[in-house]
């Protein structure tokens, strides 16, 4: 018998579709809208989750930031309002009793500083002590040269890692700048690094902003003695942050005798609830714009039933004359099933078609340097899922129109109009 | 014999049962020019359907050409339907958005019939009827007479055995009644084609060889016509 595809039904399907312009475009319009909505919220939302992640640019998702803060709370003997410090001693310690912790790493950092390369060239930058274990808690994007390693540190060498914005405005020629001397505050830097992260956490300040340089060395340069500024750690993985961190602060609390339950003179951020809470926040907005879109959908797919069943009803005569010169009920089922598919499958697709150049547009505004910023497309496989559960729907929004068109009779193509 | 019906019943139950065809025996050989004449009601209609396999009956027997038709599938009436049977209707039934080439090849699209074949033969049945330059033309650009003359196309395409023609003048004026009669008779001389024209038309009636009266669901009087002086022998009244 016949082919279950061939180009005359496809003629047939185009036509009968064709025929009523208007209305096929109102009808599949329905179907357009939704999937339009659908892909380009995905899109759209996915490419915002990455553009929120991007601002923990570097940072490991299992980090813990100390900060030192006034106490608020009279503890033995002393008054509230003291002022104290981490130090070193904080970092063994801490390495020694919490046996969950990976990496326990202490930085220093002294603000608005100056850095130049001649007389004429200078930038304003946050300048960092760290050692080179703090690239486990700030994994850095190293376009040149390396970080800073324990060499470095034991031997006090004078060297430093610059970031992104501080490079850019020292070396406008651009290029290689390892090897180069800059000076901060007197004393001269080799260049060793180019630090490219662009997180916008700003734990004592941007990394594109800074200048790091040995903790050693920094403790010397500027007599910071046995003071810290900040006290990074990460937990081993497997580890809860939540789980480790009353247990940092009792014996931090303990060491610089604080009220254990004194909750402002220690200040713990803690990136793995941060990162918990964006997580759980696109979680939602991710299924109301799945509610959204596929609400919209259906409510596309029930016009294209409707009007599929005003269609055959006004088809009656026509189909009843196909049937009399010898179309069969499954023959008139598959023409009607195939309209409705092609209608859905044709409005479905130039809506993924569409809403893929309009987030190609969004993402060509997005790149700055040849460098995109967060991907803002449809990942391919949900269009291709789009793709199929459009044909489904297509045949599910047929299968009414359809039977009733299987009940039309022959007969009734006989009757006067 | 091609069509043998023997005591065909039928009842309509739309609410109250109707009782249409009460016991109908008619025989039709092959290469008979027939008319089935009747006032509105009397069944003709129905009695048209049940030949055309495009209704059921209650009791009795239908034969056509050997085969039983009782109680087939769709698929097997359609099949039947688009083999044995050629219809020609009162208002035409093309469809409107198909071209008349297009409307001539549709039962063969039905038949699995490839394009280029269908649109051979769809060609040489329209220029046999002298539509050879309105092939390309939609249905509303034609004329009533040419309208039925695709029809007939369509009807002859699939070549059947039989032509049903219900009304075939119906909707259109007397000379081209006389046009299409004409011509149903030429292709039931020349191509020895069954046809079975219902009417309600004295005149039309008289045009075939044998005029089948029916009356109340009942077969009444049946007139041979060879000399067509029934009438008065004229279709125009």
């Amino acid at each position: 018998m016949k082919k279950w595809f061939d180009t005359d039904t496809f003629r047939e399907i185009l036509n009968s579709i064709l025929r009523n312009k208007s209305r096929s475009l109102l009808t599949g319009f329905g179907v357009f809208w939704g999937v339009f909505m659908l892909m380009l919220l995905t899109g759209g939302g996915q490419g915002f989750k990455q553009l929120l992640m991007k601002e923990f640019d570097g940072f490991a998702q299992n980090t813990c930031i100390v900060i030192a803060s006034s106490t608020s709370k009279p503890y033995k003997g002393f008054e509230k309002g003291r002022n104290w410090s981490l130090d070193y001693g904080d970092v063994d310690r801490l390495k020694n009793m919490v046996p969950e912790l990976e990496t326990v790493s202490p930085t220093v950092s002294l603000w608005g500083k100056t850095v130049s390369r001649d007389e004429y060239t200078s930038s304003r930058a946050v300048v960092k002590g760290a050692r080179a274990d703090y690239a486990n808690i700030e994994t850095p994007k190293l376009k040149y040269g390396r970080w800073l390693n324990d060499a470095d540190n034991l031997q006090e060498r004078k060297v430093c890692v610059i970031g992104k914005r501080v490079y850019e405005e020292l070396f406008p020629e651009g290029g290689s700048p390892l090897g180069k001397r800059l000076s901060v505050d007197g004393s001269y830097y080799t260049v060793v690094g180019v630090n490219w992260n662009e997180g916008d956490i700003s734990v004592d300040g941007r990394a594109s902003d800074s200048v790091v340089i040995p903790i050693n060395q920094a403790k010397r340069a500027y007599n910071l003695g046995n003071t810290i500024h900040l006290l990074c750690f990460t937990a081993k993985p497997g580890i809860t942050m939540s789980d480790v961190t009353p247990r940092v602060k009792e014996v931090i609390a303990r060491r610089h005798l604080l009220d254990p339950t004194d909750d402002q003179a220690m200040f713990l951020l803690n990136t793995q609830l941060i990162f918990g809470i964006v997580d759980n926040l696109f979680k939602g907005i991710n299924f109301l714009i799945w509610l959204i879109g596929l609400g919209t959908l259906l409510a596309g797919v029930i016009g294209v039933s409707n009007i599929m069943m005003v269609s055959v009803k006004e088809r009656t005569t026509e189909i009843g004359i196909r049937r009399a010169i010898g179309a069969t009920p499954n023959q008139i089922l598959g023409q009607i099933i195939s309209e409705s598919i092609v209608l859905t499958l044709v409005a479905g697709m130039s809506a993924i078609v569409f809403s893929v150049l309009i987030l190609s547009g969004v993402e060509l505004a997005m790149t700055t340097d040849g460098m995109l910023k967060a991907p803002f497309q449809v990942p391919f496989w949900t269009a291709v899922l789009a793709a199929v559960l459009l044909a489904v729907l297509g045949v599910v929004a047929g299968l009414m129109p359809a039977a009733r068109a299987m009940q039309i009779k022959p007969v009734d193509a006989m009757r006067d109009e | 014999m091609l069509i043998e019906l023997q005591g065909i019943h039928k009842t309509y139950d739309n609410g109250q049962p109707l009782h249409v065809l009460k016991g109908i025996d008619l025989n039709i050989e092959r290469g008979e020019f027939v008319s089935i004449m009747g006032a509105s009601g009397s069944g003709k209609s129905t009695l048209l359907n049940i030949l055309g396999i495009l209704d059921n009956y209650d009791e009795g027997t239908y034969h056509l050409d050997g085969t039983l038709i009782k109680d087939l599938t769709e698929r097997q009436s359609a099949d039947y339907r688009n083999r044995m049977i050629g219809f020609v209707f009162q208002s035409f039934n093309l469809i409107n958005f198909k071209t008349a080439v297009e409307n001539v090849e549709l039962p063969l699209y039905y038949q699995g019939v490839s394009r280029r074949k269908r649109r051979e033969l769809a060609m040489e049945y329209l220029e046999k009827l002298g539509l050879t330059q309105w092939a390309s033309h939609f249905p509303n650009e034609m004329s009533g007479g040419q309208k039925q003359r695709v029809a007939i196309a369509r009807a002859l395409i699939t070549k059947p055995q039989i032509i049903l023609a219900d009304e075939p003048t119906g909707a259109l004026d007397s000379k081209t009644s006389v046009e299409v009669m004409q011509l149903l008779k030429q292709l039931n001389q020349e191509e020895g084609l069954t046809i079975i024209v219902v009417t309600h038309e004295g005149g039309v009636a008289n045009e075939t060889d044998k005029i089948i009266h029916i009356k109340d669901g009942i077969i009444g009087e049946i007139e041979e016509n060879r000399s067509h002086s029934a009438w008065g022998g004229s279709i125009i009244k």
